[in-house]
């Protein structure tokens, strides 16, 4: 558990000295947004708040792979991954501690993404926010143990730019599908639907449990 | 130096044991099986067309299997770091894909017969998709990972991770609305009269087809391993009398 939250301290203050991976990520995911505001022009507003949902979603997951592959690149210098690895603990809270500070990093990217997409595409998503909040956690939450098991996979490949997203995205589907559900559910009647928060409870539970188990055997020295 | 056969595992003698076996049985059962598909009765609504029935679903049936143990091959490298397992793992993926990919190709030449176009949305037809796309990642983060224990462990952890998504993919798409249109699993009866047995057949071909490529890719991987162990000796022998000479 120490070493989870020492993970976690040493990843955020590295972040807060330099800060580029998450100005990085929110560089990347407002163009996203506007990107996709071109490429699927809404003719109404109407129209720009059915697809809204799935346009917010396409810049996180966008801005976390960003994140993911920079989350451990940065340890192969002066071989800080083997340190890690020979964390003196299970090898599952050296997964919790990377895993929670991409969480707060991706997190940091998010609000700014959606206070930007909330005026690109006017739709209003104060009055939802505290609903909101929950939903985009929760799908972060799953985004984040994945992502970090196979971040910590991809950056031990040839072309890992590349790897990560194969691995990841079509895993990633759940993730993505319960969540603009669940936003959609949101900015149509303000209120959570059940089913699509109890999917992406299940999956982050699934994502987590596997991550933390076999976390072991993809750090190496 | 270990003979040929010599300290290869149980796996192996069992695919050496298959291998004529399997060939044997499936070319008997093949020319059955394609005499039952031509004699089978045409279906009076969709015609030749429903003859797909006879391949595609079997092929499905063996695609999953190759997927299930790919993901049991890599638990139990990882549990007993034995080898043997993780070749099996990989070569049930590439036999896997390969079937995969002809589930993705006999299924929409049915559809466009049948349903009028060559792809739909439907929860079935897209986890099968999205299962093609991540053993295909399987297969290139083998490819580009140094180290083949290492890359054994990695694929491993990804081949568990990929049949524990099945499920969740499946109630996703259901959540999105992607609409069930694809038929149901058979239930009794729902198979007109002359058509059981040529599906019958066609699933045991399939399944015997799928273990017959199976033990002949797992005795290539087998050959591959000791290959790269014969070189890896040699060359340290050489590196000794090298360094004597010196």
């Amino acid at each position: 558990m120490n070493v989870a939250l020492a993970i976690l301290w040493k990843d955020l203050v590295t972040e807060w000295r330099s800060r580029d991976r998450v100005v990085a990520m929110a560089v990347f995911s407002f163009l996203v947004v506007v990107v996709l505001h071109f490429a699927l022009p809404a003719r109404d507003a109407e129209e720009a708040r059915r697809l809204a949902p799935g346009l917010l979603w396409v810049a996180y997951i966008f801005a976390a792979l960003l994140g993911l592959n920079r989350a451990f690149a940065l340890e192969l210098e002066n071989e800080a991954l083997a340190g890690l690895a020979l964390a003196p603990a299970d090898r599952g809270w050296v997964f919790l501690g990377k895993a929670a500070a991409n969480f707060v990093i991706l997190g940091a990217v998010q609000a700014i993404t959606a206070a930007v997409f909330a005026l690109a595409f006017d739709v209003d998503l104060a009055s939802i926010a505290p609903s909101l909040v929950l939903v985009v956690a929760l799908g972060s939450l799953g985004i984040c143990a994945v992502g970090t098991l196979l971040g910590a996979v991809s950056v031990r490949t040839r072309y890992r730019e590349v790897m990560l997203p194969l691995l990841l995205l079509p895993l990633l589907v759940p993730v993505l599908l319960g969540a603009v559900d669940a936003t959609a559910g949101l900015l149509e009647t303000g209120t959570l639907r059940w089913r699509s928060i109890q999917l992406l409870l299940v999956t982050d539970a699934v994502f987590l449990i596997v991550s933390f188990t076999s976390f072991e055997y993809v750090l190496d020295e | 130096m270990t003979a040929p056969g010599a300290g290869s595992s149980g796996i192996e003698r069992i695919a050496g044991h298959g291998r004529a076996a399997t060939g044997w049985l499936l070319l008997a059962l093949a020319a059955v099986w394609l005499v039952s598909v031509a004699r089978a009765p045409e279906d009076s609504v969709q015609g030749i067309l429903q003859k797909i029935l006879y391949v595609h679903p079997p092929l499905a049936f063996a695609a999953y299997l190759g997927f299930f143990l790919t993901a049991l091959g890599g638990a139990v490298f990882l549990w007993r770091s034995d080898e043997a397992w993780d070749r099996l793992a990989r070569s049930s993926a590439e036999v896997g894909v390969l079937f995969c990919t002809l589930v993705i190709v006999t299924g929409p030449i049915w559809a466009r017969g049948a349903w009028g176009r060559w792809w739909s949305w439907d929860p079935r037809l897209t986890v099968t998709l999205l299962l093609w796309f991540v053993y295909l990642a399987y297969l290139l983060l083998r490819g580009f990972t140094e180290g083949s224990e290492r890359a054994a462990r990695f694929a491993a952890v990804y081949g568990i991770v990929g049949i524990a998504v099945i499920p969740l993919n499946y109630f996703a798409i259901e959540l999105a609305g992607g609409r069930a249109i694809h038929p149901e699993n058979l239930s009794r009866g729902s198979l007109g009269a002359g058509m059981g047995l040529p599906f019958l057949l066609g699933t045991v071909v399939t399944l015997v087809a799928f273990v017959h490529l199976l033990i002949r890719r797992v005795e290539v991987e087998g050959l591959r391993s000791r290959l790269a162990e014969r070189i890896a000796s040699e060359r340290a022998r050489g590196e000794e009398t090298g360094s004597w000479g010196t």
